[in-house]
């Protein structure tokens, strides 16, 4: 079992493997699988998920025992060779994650039933004849079914290869837990024993797990841990801190500073982000600040920043997050003041696609703008400052569970926001589209109005200035498009962020109409004065009429 | 008591500036009404206490209640706003334009005027007994200073109007100081101490603001004041104004946003020059 940061990071791992009798050397294979899987997944980044880290492993032995079973007797023979089956639970803070490949079979124990979570990866031809359908060792790539739920406190997890449940069933189970009340390693010995007595052939091996506690929900660890930390001391280039040499400062705002630094142990450059001196006196404002780094190491995308690799106890409250070398979206509209649309649209779809890694883990941007997107030398774009993310796993049962707070910048910030309705994915996408706007327009779409609305009755009077005014030569779809993604009702905009970078370059009908535009769609405010200037003559000559008259 | 460096307080004008320009009309109003109308009273306050105890500093000493009371409630004056709204079109904020902060002026520049003109008919009420009978002591005061500060520099053409407009820079000069030191500590005792040194500076002295005046000479001409409306803006509101606008944005607002926020590199001497 695992201790400290790795604990928290990684969760414990428990595996069993188990080898085809047809092949001597199945027994190396299952040996191996268990081994590195166990040695290698507590090496993997922090920052991946369960899911990831456990792929990436098994990858890497499968690919092994194939090249075994290639180089041995079972290249020919398959009924030889380094094969194995492997079955896997994970947990990690409150979650369980389940790696699964091949017939061994995972359980979970109720009182008087077992709950089979694991399919069996076995094709059966007769009651005779059945073999593996998958399992590692079998192919150059392995398939793995992969599944996560919440772990719940006194739940009992049953991991048992085939020669082992065979014989076993649940009121076995459950007379041998009784009996072994606790000794967790004396019942899994008592039920192996049960079922060789029973006449199992096979090798029967069982792994019994019983979860007797949880830890506290993530985000409340990460308040109690930083309540014991120390606020940091001024950052001065030279000056070395926690491990890191300062280099310079890179950007000081009224809510953090930021600093280049090296990792005096890997040499790496790295950004440290240290609160400021005002924000350090509120609690929810550094919960917030913690929380960067959090959504950094859970993100991985690579349109959005990471965090540096933190191994070290920390005596600071701080946030290292990866340097990237580049100018800010901001500084790049000022360098390219009429930017060509495909210019725009590689920059919008790269924004997209680390949106859409934020999206996938249900945690929304909420502070999207030029100067949160930054660019490097090689033009690849990547979003940073993710303060102010709301992430619906951690707000759960808060009063901020709907994403009501304002955080964002206020003239990127959605409509929604303003009357009160609470931001969702399609705010993101407004806030993206006001920023495509601007790359091409260089104002905003809706000037300052957006801020000042109070009430969901004021969304009609948002005035849209249409693109083609600003840029006559770009086509008359692409303002359609923005028109619709800018929408003031988060519901009329387009269903998702792929629709929006899709519309982008392949128009759909909707906005291919080549129709002129009519006056009164085009500018109402001419339209209707023009009307009433027309009325106004009438008037006029109709009263002269009367008047001559008399 | 938290200090907070240099550049971390401007980009916090600044924000504050870009915030003031996004804010919705009616919070714009009720918040510049409240300003006006407390200012007002507390320059109610100063003069009564000057008139009973015949001593301007104790009460130039105590005026600045008014004016951290209405700070720390969040409420905007004109002559604040006139140093930090510019700032976000220098900046360049997204979307800041010079129309916001005309928008943004004008605004401030109405509900403090309500504000002040509503405690100026309050006072007038009470010093006169609901103008039951003649002003009292403080009534005579409040109506003669408004004598001396239009028609005394009505009398000395150009040069008063100099007088005028220097005092109003350096008001605003003193006051948005008053602004800004407030926000380089992070509580309240120490906003409080921050911002009664310029504000007790530019009271005792005589400067000229814009929301004291909308408050002192409207209460002169209810109170028998020998000067005319014409008198008060042409030879007073006007000219102060300006004056406030250009000592606010000059002085202060963008001394300190290009020292401290568009800093330039420091310079390097080299080792040859320095021992030469």
């Amino acid at each position: 079992m695992p201790q400290g940061a790795l604990l928290q990071t990684k969760g414990i791992a428990v595996a069993l493997a188990d080898g085809i009798s047809s092949s001597a050397d199945s027994q190396v294979a299952s040996q191996a699988a268990v081994v590195n899987f166990l040695d290698d997944y507590y090496c993997t980044s922090e920052s991946w998920t369960v899911r990831r880290a456990a792929h990436c492993v098994l990858a890497a032995s499968n690919s092994w025992l194939h090249a075994q079973t290639q180089r041995g007797a079972g290249r020919f023979d398959k009924e030889r060779g380094f094969v194995c089956t492997f079955s896997a639970l994970v947990f990690k803070g409150r979650q369980v994650h389940m790696l699964h490949v091949g017939d061994t079979r995972i359980y979970r124990v109720h009182p008087g039933s077992l709950e089979q979570l694991s399919q069996d990866h076995r094709v059966r031809i007769s009651d005779e004849e059945q073999f593996l359908g998958r399992a590692l060792g079998t192919g150059p790539h392995v398939d793995l079914d992969y599944a996560s739920w919440p772990a719940e406190a006194g739940e009992t997890y049953l991991l048992a290869t085939d020669g082992a449940y065979g014989w076993l069933d649940a009121a076995a189970v459950d007379a041998v837990l009784q009996r072994c009340s606790g000794d967790l390693p004396a019942a899994a010995r008592e039920l192996v024993g049960l079922a060789q007595a029973q006449g199992s052939g096979d090798d029967a091996t069982v792994q019994l797990v019983r979860i007797e506690a949880l830890p506290a929900a993530e985000f409340q660890q990460l308040q109690a841990e930083r309540d014991t930390l120390a606020m940091p001391p001024p950052l001065q280039p030279g000056m070395s801190f926690e491990g890191y040499t300062i280099l310079r400062e890179l950007h000081v705002s009224a809510r953090s500073q930021v600093h280049l630094a090296r990792d005096d142990a890997t040499g790496q450059q790295v950004a440290l982000k240290i609160p400021s001196v005002e924000l350090r006196e509120s609690p929810s404002s550094l919960d917030r600040f913690v929380l960067e780094e959090w959504v950094a190491r859970r993100v991985d995308s690579a349109h959005v920043m990471r965090a540096a690799v933190a191994d070290r106890p920390r005596q600071h409250l701080f946030v290292a997050l990866e340097y990237i070398e580049g100018r800010t979206l901001s500084q790049w509209m000022t360098d390219h003041p009429r930017p060509d649309l495909e210019a725009v649209r590689s920059i919008v779809e790269q924004i997209a696609r680390g949106l859409q890694a934020l999206h996938r883990r249900e945690m929304l941007h909420q502070d999207l703008r030029p100067a949160n997107v930054i660019i490097d030398a090689a033009g690849s774009v990547k979003i940073i400052d993710l303060a102010a993310a709301h992430v619906a796993g951690l707000t759960e049962g808060t009063a901020d569970a709907d994403a009501r707070a304002i955080l964002g910048e206020l003239q990127y910030t959605a409509p929604e926001y303003f009357t009160g309705a609470g931001g969702t994915a399609a705010s993101d996408l407004f806030s993206l589209a006001v920023m495509t706007y601007q790359m091409l327009g260089g104002q905003l779409p809706y000037g300052l109005q957006v801020p000042l609305l109070r009430d969901p009755r004021d969304l009609a009077r948002l005035q849209y200035t249409s693109l083609r005014r600003l840029r006559p030569d770009l086509p008359a779809w692409l303002d359609a498009v923005l028109r619709k993604a800018l929408h003031p009702q988060a519901a009329r905009r387009q269903e998702a962020l792929s629709e929006f970078v899709h519309d982008l370059r392949t128009p759909g009908p909707e906005f291919l109409n080549d129709r002129p535009q009519p006056l009164l769609e085009r500018d109402p405010v001419a339209f209707w004065r023009a009307l009433a200037l027309l009325l106004l003559v009438a008037t006029l000559v109709l009263a002269g009429m009367l008047l001559s008259r008399h | 008591m938290a200090y907070l460096a240099p550049a971390e307080f401007v980009t916090k004008m600044v924000d504050a500036g870009e915030s003031k320009m996004l804010m919705s009309t009616r919070d714009t109003l009720i918040r510049a009404f409240m300003a006006g109308a407390i200012l007002a009273l507390a320059a109610a306050f100063a003069v009564t206490v000057t008139v009973n105890t015949g001593n301007h500093l104790i009460g130039s000493l105590l005026f600045p209640v008014g004016f951290c009371l209405l700070y720390l409630l969040g409420f905007d004056l004109l002559t604040g706003v006139f140093t930090l709204v510019p700032l976000a079109v220098f900046d360049r904020r997204p979307g800041a334009t010079w129309g916001g902060v005309f928008r943004n002026w004008w605004l401030v520049f109405v509900g403090n005027f309500a504000g002040a003109l509503t405690v100026a008919v309050f006072m007038a009420i009470i010093v006169t007994f609901g103008f039951s009978e003649g002003p009292n002591a403080v009534g005579q005061k409040l109506g003669s200073i408004g004598e001396l500060r239009t028609v005394g520099y009505a009398a000395h053409g150009g040069a008063g109007m100099l007088t005028l407009f220097v005092r109003g820079v350096l008001c605003n000069w003193m006051v948005s100081t008053g602004v800004v030191a407030a926000m380089m500590s992070t509580s309240v005792s120490g906003k409080v101490i921050a911002m009664w040194m310029p504000i007790l500076v530019f009271f005792y002295m005589g400067f000229e603001h814009s929301i004291v005046n909308m408050f002192l000479f409207p209460s002169g001409l209810m109170l028998g004041g020998k000067f005319t409306l014409m008198d008060y803006f042409i030879w007073n509101e006007i000219p102060t104004v300006v004056g406030n606008l250009v000592g606010g944005m000059t002085f202060v607002g963008l001394t300190l946003y290009s020292t401290h926020y568009k800093t330039a590199p420091n310079r390097k001497v080299s080792v040859k020059r320095a021992l030469a």
